[in-house]
């Protein structure tokens, strides 16, 4: 329920984020104090262990020349020190000048027994506080020649890797420990307690913690409030969307920021409702002209009936009545169908039975049905119909050109002409009614083809239309892949042309 | 009372015009919006009842151009039922509204309405002394006792009544009694004067020499 909320899912995200970012700053951060501390502890203890080492070259200043070592190791040597002990060893130095006493009783003859401290060495090991430097130097053969008074009782003689001079370091329980073994193979130690230092880490290590926690928790915050703030536009545009959904389509949310990207959501948003609206307004203009279409009749019905049985009546007055009665039902009928086969051919359900037919064919059966009532109005009509093949349903085309010539026939004057040209041009089919009549106003021009849109002179002029015909030919066009033009002329007349694919399944 | 009727669909507009002629009004007809707008500011209607979708100036339009210049009461008719509608026709200044299609005698019942509004009388009935004019039934009683008056009659005392107090002239009761299909003659009227005085009493319609008839109060 939370993670569906975008603020509660970017709070989560950036949790994990400052989590991750904190995690790795902070045990950067731990382990470069941590090396950094021992790095000069390090430092330190190498520097005592290499003041001692030249204590010892110093205290035993013959060295033995390099060579072979010796094949014979020192009686009583461990055997798993003499290859340790082997490298390097020479011929016996000569017995420094004992100033300290021998821990222990020298086990080899050659080895020394004691080492010289030089001023610097004391004064690098003056303290005797348990936690500051010790020192221990063992012999070659591994006996311990001498120790700081402060150094832990429990000492050991480092391992030795093969052939390394270098100085090494230890960590032994709470003591940091550097060692080298010089090339003789004495080996010199010096280390100190780290326990204040693990402290001060330890103390560290806490405090980084608690920082992170602390800047984890202000990050939090921060995200939490900027989320609400980034977000709060949304909220207002969903609010304005839903409340324009929910009501009033010609309301528009108001784009403060043109630029950004809730800017251009908030205008798309805008252009769909404004989408919305045209086609809400067309569809409310088209039920409002349906009703009004529907009720005049209706009104006309009602109308003449109760007028007409107000009081007794002559036949001849029923008989009117009756008349006026058949004849709006029928154009009832006539809108009812019209409505119907509309709607049909919106949702794709008029059914089209398409074959290669000739439209000359159908024009000229079209001519035929109209002709008497275009002789009623002493209207001609000229053919000039040459083949003109299409794929299309002529019946339904039939009923194109039926309407074109009906509307050719009410448009015209008196004793005015209709002339229907058929033909093939382009590899299109084409037709065209062509009347003498009064034509099409420019401002009436661009409607002609919406429904129930009759200009002033189709209202005037002619009773009877329903203002439906030209846009169910132009839908039955349109569904044959044709195309329906016209052009015109006020005071000389109108020309329409209904253009089909020779070859092409609607 | 003269009424005209603007609507574009035919045989509405007969059958309409044929209803309210049998209720005794004189009706004039308009098949378009300029034709009716200029019958509308030519003569002095009791009442029009105006169709909305009309040619060549919708009824919109009509109202609006009328209402510069004349108080004429106007129901307007229309297939148009939405709200919107509804307020728009109230609020350009029309009087009444009905929705098509419409029961005949609701019709003729809120016309009597506007005109009774139109004169300031909002009662249907007008009693002067011991007569009493009932304008729905469009019966006329003295003392109780039921009165026959012929339709031109009627009408000139309804409008004489409704006009009760005022001096009106000969060619008003012309202009309102008579329709444009009406021959006038003009001694047509002291006829129906004569003939409401023998039945309703000599002192009722009082003449004044060279204006015109007067009811008064």
């Amino acid at each position: 329920m939370l993670v569906k909320s975008i603020r509660w899912r970017m709070q989560l995200w950036q949790a994990f984020l400052l989590v991750c970012i904190l995690t790795g700053f902070g045990a950067t951060a731990y382990k470069l104090h941590r090396s950094q501390r021992f790095g000069q502890i390090d430092e330190d203890l190498g520097r005592r262990v290499a003041t001692l080492s030249e204590d010892v070259r110093s205290s035993f200043p013959l060295r033995p020349p390099p060579g072979p070592p010796p094949l014979e190791p020192e009686p009583g040597f461990d055997p798993g020190r003499r290859m340790e002990f082997g490298q390097g060893f020479g011929p016996p130095p000569r017995r420094p000048p004992e100033e300290r006493g021998p821990r222990r009783p020298p086990e080899n003859p050659f080895e020394p027994r004691d080492v010289q401290l030089s001023a610097e060495s004391s004064s690098l090991f003056s303290s005797v506080e348990p936690d500051d430097f010790y020192y221990a130097i063992w012999s070659r053969s591994g006996v311990l020649l001498t120790r700081s008074t402060n150094a832990p009782p429990d000492l050991t003689l480092p391992d030795r890797a093969d052939g390394d001079v270098r100085i090494r370091t230890r960590t032994r329980g709470v003591c940091r420990e550097a060692y080298h073994f010089t090339e003789l193979g004495e080996c010199v130690l010096s280390g100190r307690s780290i326990r204040a230092d693990l402290d001060a880490i330890q103390r560290l290590a806490g405090l980084l913690v608690l920082a992170g926690g602390a800047v984890l928790m202000l990050g939090l915050w921060g995200g939490w409030l900027l989320a609400g703030r980034a977000l709060r536009p949304v909220e207002v545009i969903g609010a304005a969307a839903s409340r324009i959904s929910a009501g009033n389509l010609a309301e528009r949310i108001d784009i403060a920021e043109t630029d950004s990207e809730l800017g251009r959501l908030a205008r798309v948003l805008n252009s769909t409702f404004a989408r919305l609206e045209a086609s809400f307004a067309t569809q409310q203009q088209f039920v409002a002209d349906a009703s009004h279409e529907l009720r005049t009749p209706i009104a006309v019905l009602i109308a003449e009936a109760q007028a007409t049985l107000v009081r007794p009546r002559e036949a001849g007055e029923y008989r009117a009545t009756l008349d006026t009665c058949l004849e709006t039902a029928q154009r009832m009928r006539r809108l009812t169908e019209q409505l119907l086969q509309l709607a049909r051919l919106d949702t794709g359900q008029e059914v089209f039975e398409c074959h290669l037919c000739d439209l000359a064919e159908t024009a000229r059966t079209a001519v035929e049905r109209v002709r008497p009532l275009a002789s009623e109005r002493g209207i001609a009509i000229e053919c000039n119909l040459t083949r003109a093949e299409a794929n299309a349903d002529p019946e339904r085309i039939g009923q194109v050109v039926v309407n074109l010539l009906s509307n050719a026939i009410r448009f015209n004057r008196q004793h005015g002409v209709i002339r229907v040209r058929s033909g093939a041009e382009n590899g299109a089919a084409f037709l065209s009614v062509a009347d003498t009549g009064i034509g099409i106003a420019e401002a009436d021009f661009e409607h002609i083809f919406d429904r129930f849109y009759r200009g002033d002179s189709a209202r005037t002029h002619a009773s009877g239309g329903t203002g439906l015909g030209l846009a169910i030919s132009r839908a039955i066009v349109a569904a044959h892949g044709g195309s329906i033009a016209v052009s015109s002329r006020a005071g000389e007349g109108s020309e329409f042309v209904v253009q089909l694919p020779t070859t092409n399944s609607p | 009372m003269r009424i005209l009727v603007v609507e574009d669909e035919p045989h509405l507009l007969r059958s309409l015009a044929k209803a309210l002629r049998e209720e005794g009004y004189a009706v004039d007809t308009a098949a378009a919006g300029d034709d009716g707008l200029f019958k509308a500011e030519s003569y002095d209607y009791d009442a029009i009842v105006l169709d909305v979708m009309l040619p060549g100036m919708d009824g919109w339009q009509l109202l609006e151009r009328l209402r510069r210049r004349k108080p004429t009461p106007v129901l307007m008719l229309t297939a148009r039922d939405a709200p919107r509608d509804r307020v728009r026709g109230l609020d350009t200044g029309a009087d009444d509204y009905l929705v098509k299609p419409f029961d005949l005698s609701e019709l003729l019942a809120r016309i009597r309405a506007l005109i009774r509004r139109g004169a300031g009388k909002p009662w249907p009935r007008i009693e002067i002394r011991d007569i009493v004019i009932d304008v729905k039934s469009r019966t006329v009683t003295r003392a109780g006792q039921p009165v026959w008056l012929t339709a031109r009659e009627y009408a000139i005392l309804e409008y004489l009544a409704y006009h009760r107090g005022e001096v009106v002239t000969r060619t008003a009761l012309y202009e309102h009694l008579m329709d444009e299909s009406d021959d006038t003659l003009s001694n047509l009227v002291d006829v129906h004067v004569f003939g409401i005085r023998k039945k309703l009493g000599a002192d009722l319609i009082a003449t004044r020499r060279g204006h015109g008839y007067c009811i008064e109060i």
